[in-house]
């Protein structure tokens, strides 16, 4: 009797599902609602005076796991804007095809010039579209950017540092600032 | 000008031939229609949406998928035998609208009205598994050639229940000709329910074996899509492959259509003309085979083996003396 039992069950279950609302949801027309911190692409960012926040140390270059990242610097010449001496990047390359989306390159920015992009959808044509070369990366800037910056980061991870140093400069920047999402900074003792 | 056309219908050879062409553009046309239906009825019952991007609701898709598989590169492996290779799809197609002649969907929407329907009903679908095997064959793949294997030996394993079952009907009502089979049912009451009550397993046989025939789920050990690659069409690309899955549903369709003219009294009805009957019988047969094929897993070989020869053939066995005694006993087929 097991057997008709189990058939009248898969009946139902089957008919029962052919009158619930299909859980599809159709994706280029509808678009779900996503994480907070969802990674997508990337972007090169500018500072408050409108220069290149890169100063070209490597670092994303050497901690990227899949070697994605390969950067040309140039050596310390003066700011036209501030004056001061400080390094930039001639040329910034990311290639997204073997790009693992880790975040490493962001964690590890000491300028916070790398933010990852919130925009889910990044198809190409061919695979030059996935090679995000200096200017892309800065056109990306406009994009809805994500608030994980490497300084944010630092801060949520590990807030004691910043009590102890009251006045990085990695954490004050207004740029980051602007793009850090409110929960991580409001947890920051005043 | 009528008159003329009412004495041309008398020909037989032109009513055939005018039928014969009706059916086979009925039949194509409602076969492409319903692999969407499947498609859609799938989806739903899987809480999924099936194809809504191509025209309202989907309802285009069976064109675009006829026109994708229109533009496949028709590739023939180096081995195949390529006569063969190519006949098998044309021969499948042919042997499964072949069996739309004898179907009765009215008294006067027949294409053929045999006096031994029944037995070329059963010749037909009996030839279905001689494409499956020459196509996989002729395609000298060693995969295909097992699954042909397998699909012969469903095929011919089914046969004889399908065979035994149909004798219930025939011994009740005491014809070979499937227009008569329904006649009778308007007249004395539909095979399903009628006294000794046998024709209601005889269905259930009937449709088990047809499902079988046609080798759906759960009886789909040919195809068998996530062991098989797709069994005996694994070589064939394109329209040719097209033409499988068409003869497919086709077999599905009319063996549907057969059940409902031979247990479910076909346009036998009120309100409304016989023809919606008919019809309206037969959709309801083939929602519920979708349903079956989207409910159920796949049998293993030896329990479908099983299922044939343990319980579907002594169980019509059993049918068969028990109509007859029944229907000698009443002074016979009325």
């Amino acid at each position: 009797m097991g057997y008709i039992d189990a058939t009248f069950k898969t009946f139902g279950i089957t008919l029962k599902n052919l009158f619930r609302k299909p859980t599809t949801i159709e994706y280029p027309a509808v678009r779900r609602e996503r994480a907070e911190r969802i990674r997508a692409s990337f972007a090169l960012v500018h500072d408050a005076n409108g220069e290149e926040k890169c100063i070209g140390c490597k670092f994303c270059e050497w901690i990227c796991p899949s070697q994605v990242i390969s950067i040309e610097a140039t050596p310390k010449r003066e700011s036209p804007v501030t004056g001061k001496k400080r390094g930039y990047a001639s040329d910034f390359t990311l290639n997204l095809q073997a790009c693992i989306i880790c975040e490493l390159c962001i964690q590890v920015c000491p300028e916070d010039a790398i933010i990852m992009t919130r925009e889910q959808e990044q198809p190409g044509f061919c695979r030059e579209d996935l090679v995000l070369t200096m200017d892309k990366l800065y056109a990306n800037e406009k994009k809805t950017l994500a608030w994980h910056t490497g300084a944010a980061l630092m801060e949520m991870q590990n807030p004691q540092r910043g009590q102890e140093k009251p006045a990085a400069p990695a954490a004050a920047t207004p740029a980051a600032a602007a793009t850090a999402a409110p929960a991580p900074t409001e947890d920051k003792p005043a | 000008m009528t008159d003329t056309l009412e004495e041309l219908m008398l020909n037989p050879v032109i009513r055939a031939l005018f039928w014969g062409l009706v059916m086979v553009t009925a039949v194509m046309t409602v076969t492409a229609w319903t692999t969407w239906f499947e498609r859609k009825f799938a989806g739903r019952m899987q809480s999924r949406m099936g194809p809504t991007l191509v025209g309202p609701a989907g309802l285009l898709q069976p064109l675009a998928d006829a026109a994708k598989l229109l533009q496949k590169e028709d590739l023939i492996p180096d081995s195949a035998d390529r006569f063969l290779f190519n006949l098998a799809p044309i021969l499948t197609v042919g042997f499964a609208l072949g069996v739309a002649a004898v179907v009765p969907f009215t008294p006067d929407i027949l294409a053929a009205d045999l006096d031994v329907g029944v037995l070329w009903l059963l010749a037909l679908s009996g030839l279905m598994v001689f494409p499956t095997w020459l196509g996989s064959w002729a395609s000298n793949n060693k995969y295909s050639l097992i699954s042909a294997m397998r699909a012969v030996a469903q095929g011919i394993s089914y046969e004889v229940p399908m065979v035994l079952a149909i004798m219930v009907p025939v011994i009740m009502t005491g014809t070979l000709s499937l227009s008569d089979i329904v006649a009778d049912q308007v007249k004395n009451g539909w095979l399903i329910y009628r006294m000794p009550f046998t024709g209601f397993f005889a269905f259930l046989v009937f449709f088990l074996a047809g499902l079988a025939e046609a080798n759906r789920i759960p009886f789909d050990i040919p195809e068998a899509e996530s062991e098989l690659v797709a069994g005996p069409t694994t070589e064939y690309t394109g329209m040719k492959f097209g033409l499988f899955y068409m003869a497919e549903y086709i077999h599905t369709l009319l063996s549907s259509a057969i059940c409902a003219a031979v247990f479910f009294g076909g346009w036998d009805g009120p309100f409304a003309p016989g023809l919606h009957w008919m019809l309206a019988k037969s959709v309801l047969l083939f929602v519920f085979l979708t349903w079956v094929r989207w409910s159920f897993l796949r049998f293993r070989s030896d329990q479908l083996m099983d299922i044939c020869w343990k319980y579907a053939v002594p169980a019509t066995l059993a049918l068969i003396p028990i109509t007859a005694l029944y229907t000698v006993w009443h002074g016979g087929a009325r």
